[in-house]
């Protein structure tokens, strides 16, 4: 899939929370961002096949309870997304006592580790971030190809 | 040993740590049997499963795989950088560790250590689980329904929970991951453990006496059993093929055509195939099939004694599972007892 520069960024949400989703969209889409959504790890991928994303915001529990972390792994193994930004959005490691997963365990191919509640700024400052340095990686190694 | 144990409704919490360790191989229903495949969400895993078509072998020796390739200007390239990739194999039956322990003498503990074997078996976790026995396993009666090793961990369900043995100390690095999933067992978690060990031995439908076996084998050497198999036996190879210790293999080059540069491949072979031994010249030491049959069970039942101290057979039921003519370990090895009549249900020409 060819994108051109002025195109805006995508971000793909996998959520089955639609309230949540509906929050977010209307956040990314007021800061210039093209937002797609799935309510499932199993559309979700495969619309992040289909419209390669530059970015990806993720759920863990949604029809099962580690869904997210399958899907994450099943995203590592496509070329193409193999190094897109994951941002894993969950409750997990706040309404889970018998669970709590360190965000900094570094356990998970995830880029970022992001508890809900999210803090909108935060969520903004960290797709923003993670979108440069994407393309900045993206882009060099396309000038060490050329 | 280090022992704890975890609740099993937190049992997918706990299979989320394991890509740290490698990507997770699992068993998954295929048809209208199992397979170790990577599954794509934690329902698709299955607990309760009798036993894989393939076993774990097919991980550790590949059916088919690329050892090196060659190249007049590039020189040698191996396959070990992609055989040493980490690997966690969750869900794994005691006689199928057994099988793999098998595997490591030939492969990693004999004269000549198999570096691609090696590298693979380094790199993978393998988790145990333990299972009820069906009609086609006999691993009791090969010794091997319990391992004491070869894994990094070993879950044996004790009701709502299951016991965690740890084996090695990456299983430690597992558990201490997942600490928050694990707890320390009681004294009524431990009876239950024998309970249920002592429940699962006495489940078991098939017993086969080996105490005597390489000495019958031996005084049964030219018995007319072996024709009456021979005539049954379609040299279809499947048995070997999902055997757990079976481990011939075949290496050829495949070069491309009009250049130097070619790969050299490892495939499986079985010991049933017309040209397992068949030489330059035309010559076949095994032409009848009946010789076949034969030396395929004098390998598992006599030479593997004789070599390791134990026979190669570890019980797991797939050989009864897979033979069109019913020629199995049990069916041979009652047959030459004289418990049973071979019922051969094919006969034709004897090659």
């Amino acid at each position: 899939m060819v994108k051109t520069m002025n195109e805006p960024k995508a971000v793909l949400i996998i959520d089955d929370d639609s309230d949540f989703v509906r929050a977010i969209r209307t956040l990314l889409e007021a800061s210039g961002f093209k937002v797609r959504s799935a309510p499932n790890g199993r559309d979700g991928l495969q619309l992040a096949r289909t419209s390669q994303p530059d970015l990806i915001l993720l759920d863990v529990m949604m029809t099962e309870r580690t869904e997210g972390f399958f899907v994450l792994q099943e995203i590592r193994r496509i070329p193409e997304l193999s190094k897109t930004p994951v941002i894993i959005l969950s409750s997990i490691y706040s309404d889970e006592p018998t669970f709590r997963v360190d965000p900094d365990a570094g356990w998970l191919p995830a880029n970022l580790f992001l508890a809900k509640p999210v803090d909108p700024t935060r969520l903004l400052t960290e797709v923003t971030r993670l979108m440069n340095e994407s393309a900045l990686v993206k882009s060099s190694s396309e000038a060490v190809r050329r | 040993m280090k022992i704890l144990k975890m609740a099993k409704e937190n049992l997918d919490l706990f299979v989320s740590v394991l890509p740290a360790f490698g990507e997770v191989y699992a068993p998954l229903k295929r048809g209208k049997g199992y397979v170790f495949d990577r599954p794509s969400r934690w329902s698709d895993v299955q607990l309760k499963y009798s036993r894989t078509m393939l076993p774990p072998k097919k991980l550790m020796l590949p059916p088919r795989e690329m050892t090196f390739a060659f190249d007049p200007e590039k020189g040698y390239q191996d396959s070990l950088t992609e055989a040493s990739k980490p690997m966690v194999l969750f869900g794994v039956h005691a006689y199928d560790i057994y099988g793999l322990n098998i595997l490591d003498r030939v492969f990693a503990q004999a004269k000549y250590p198999d570096p691609y074997y090696i590298a693979r078996r380094k790199a993978t976790t393998i988790i145990g689980i333990d299972f009820e026995p069906d009609e086609k396993h006999c691993a009791s009666s090969m010794n091997a329904d319990f391992v004491d090793h070869g894994f990094d961990l070993f879950l044996s369900d004790i009701g709502d929970e299951y016991l965690v043995l740890v084996g090695t100390s990456r299983g430690d690095d597992i558990l201490i991951m997942s600490n928050c999933l694990m707890h320390t067992p009681t004294e009524a978690d431990i009876e239950e453990y024998k309970k249920r060990s002592k429940s699962r031995r006495d489940s078991y439908k098939v017993h086969l006496a080996l105490e005597d076996l390489p000495e019958i084998l031996e005084m049964e050497y030219h018995s007319k059993v072996w024709d009456e198999f021979g005539k049954g036996c379609l040299s279809c190879g499947s048995c070997s093929m999902v055997c757990p210790t079976c481990y011939c293999f075949d290496v050829y080059d495949e070069v491309d055509l009009g250049s130097r540069k070619g790969q050299r491949i490892r495939q499986w072979d079985s010991c049933l195939l017309r040209t397992h031994a068949l030489v330059a010249g035309g010559e076949n030491f095994r032409h009848a099939r009946s010789s076949r049959v034969k030396f395929r069970f004098y390998h598992k039942q006599r030479g593997f004694v004789a070599e390791y101290g134990r026979p190669s057979c570890i019980g797991c039921g797939r050989c009864v599972d897979v033979c069109p003519a019913e020629i199995n370990i049990i069916s041979v090895i009652q047959s030459i007892r004289g418990e049973r009549d071979v019922k051969p249900s094919n006969s034709s020409a004897s090659s």
